[in-house]
């Protein structure tokens, strides 16, 4: 016992990670689990655990793809690893292409699972801020059974944010009109009335921009538009109050914030 | 009536060997440190204690079946109280077969014993009976027989030691033989093509008894697959069986 405590005392380089590194990939891995492939993968993915969660190993996120590949090639139905693979590659390695790689792979083994194209979309939205392709994300969750009402929601946010307003208005329409709760019905409608509210506000600058062009000074207030025949009619919000203009700086705003309607 | 006799008697025999116990010992920590160890992951819980639970039950049962089944007709031999039974007016075969079915009531034992600590287990973990790893369970043990059978084979002719390892050779590539298919379909057609073929068709497939991985992810499993599996394994069963028979009676033992 003295020998053991005093061996360990001894510091001994570490190449950190290389019990798992170095194995080949899980479809090879996999003619020597001899019909335990489930358990390995899940011993990896235990050991992957403990792995990322030690700050201490600088280089960790090197042979992230590879370790949990294996994962997937050993038990392609395991989601947990899909999960947490893209978590980790998303907010710890801030590698997006590979954390977007992981669920795509987690979504053709398990198909079923609406969840892998949902956080796929919400880290293309929330953290490459590609609207575009967060919607078709949200449109292949949309399409699993079981996914919730919420991802649609969150669609039609994408398309607003893409600044695709026509469509964005579409779809918040047809969730006003199909949403069975009042809760969503009024979550719909203030989005409707941001989605309009922010088309006014485009045709309103586009005519400020011309009246500007062609009078070299901004607008006093925007009846001036319609006098100079930049706009047919003084577009008004859904609530059916005026939109506030700045003559100072030619910014124009709602005049209620949508959610405090 | 005298194969269940043989039977109840290898069965007493069979159930106080020490080896049983450490083994289900083993199998009990196993089982009961998967809920520990499901304490480490990030997500679903229940899938690691299923997925140790049911690789515990498959290996320990295999590594009774074969410890076991390697030392039943050698040391009946070695001890030389195989000549005072075959005085008797019993057959060879009878002789075998009560072994056989006196070592697979043993299994059933022990699995049943495994499979209550198992069960409990997960009922602790989810306050929930999972009856679907019965299916997975019942699967096992069809393999076990098998596994028996060939070690009960290996034994009416070979020692302990090479028993041991040819059984275990026979569980190992049972359970990658699988892979034979993946060589075929890269194999260019000629001998070696259908050399392959012969040998994917022959060798054991174990893994047609493996259904930890459908039943731990609630996958649906087709009806047919249950019935062929069943009657692989007894078909396979019976011939290895007729096997060890044939060459049991054809030894001379003086």
């Amino acid at each position: 016992m003295a020998l053991k405590l005093e061996t360990d005392t001894i510091s001994r380089k570490k190449i950190h990670g290389s019990s798992i590194i170095y194995v080949p990939s899980g479809k090879y891995l996999k003619y020597a689990t001899f019909g335990c492939s489930s358990l390995l993968a899940d011993l990896v993915y235990l050991w992957a655990i403990q792995y990322y969660s030690d700050e201490s190993i600088t280089d960790r996120f090197q042979h992230l793809d590879h370790i949990f590949s294996i994962i997937s090639e050993l038990d392609p139905r395991y989601s947990d690893p899909y999960d947490v693979g893209a978590l980790i590659a998303a907010y710890e390695a801030g590698d997006l292409g590979l954390s977007l790689k992981i669920l795509d792979k987690g979504l053709e083994n398990i198909p079923d699972q609406w969840f892998f194209p949902y956080t796929a979309g919400h880290y293309a939205q929330f953290i490459k801020k590609d609207p575009a392709l967060a919607q078709e994300y949200y449109k292949k969750a949309m399409a699993i059974k079981g996914a919730p009402d919420v991802i649609r929601r969150l669609y039609a946010d994408a398309i607003f944010k893409a600044m695709d307003y026509e469509r964005a208005l579409q779809t918040w329409l047809e969730i006003f009109e199909t949403a069975k709760e009042d809760r969503i019905k009024k979550i719909a409608s203030n989005h409707i009335y941001q989605v309009k509210a922010a088309m006014d506000i485009q045709n309103i600058k586009q005519a400020i921009e011309k009246f500007k062009k062609r009078f070299g000074h901004l607008p006093m207030d925007l009846s001036q538009l319609l006098k100079a025949g930049f706009l047919n009619t003084l577009p008004k919000d859904l609530d059916g109050k005026d939109y506030l203009y700045d003559s100072q700086t030619g910014e124009v705003k709602m005049p209620t914030i949508p959610w405090k309607r | 009536m005298k194969i269940k006799a043989i039977a109840l008697n290898t069965f007493k025999e069979a159930i106080r060997d020490r080896i049983l116990y450490l083994l289900l010992f083993f199998a009990a920590v196993c089982i009961i440190f998967s809920r520990i160890l499901a304490l480490l992951t990030v997500g679903d819980r229940v899938k690691i204690i299923k997925d140790v639970g049911l690789t515990s039950l498959s290996l320990f049962g295999a590594l009774m079946a074969i410890l076991m089944g390697v030392g039943l007709v050698y040391k009946e031999i070695d001890k030389k109280t195989l000549y005072t039974l075959l005085v008797k007016p019993i057959h060879r075969y009878q002789f075998l077969l009560g072994k056989y079915f006196g070592l697979v009531l043993t299994l059933f034992i022990m699995l049943s014993l495994m499979s209550l600590i198992f069960l409990a287990v997960i009922f602790f973990h989810t306050f929930r009976v999972e009856w679907q790893i019965l299916l997975a369970i019942l699967y096992i043990f069809l393999e076990l027989c098998l596994i028996t059978s060939v070690a009960l084979l290996f034994s009416c002719f070979s020692t302990p030691i090479l028993s041991s390892l040819f059984s275990l050779s026979f569980y190992l590539i049972g359970h990658v033989s699988w892979g034979l298919e993946t060589l075929i379909k890269k194999l260019r057609p000629g001998t070696g093509k259908t050399l392959a073929q012969l040998l994917y068709h022959f060798v054991p497939d174990l893994e047609n008894f493996n259904f930890k991985m459908e039943i731990v992810h609630k996958l649906p499993i087709p009806p047919k697959i249950f019935l062929f599996s069943t009657l692989y394994g007894i078909f396979y069963t019976l011939f290895v069986l007729t096997l060890a028979v044939l060459i049991f009676r054809k030894r001379d033992f003086i």
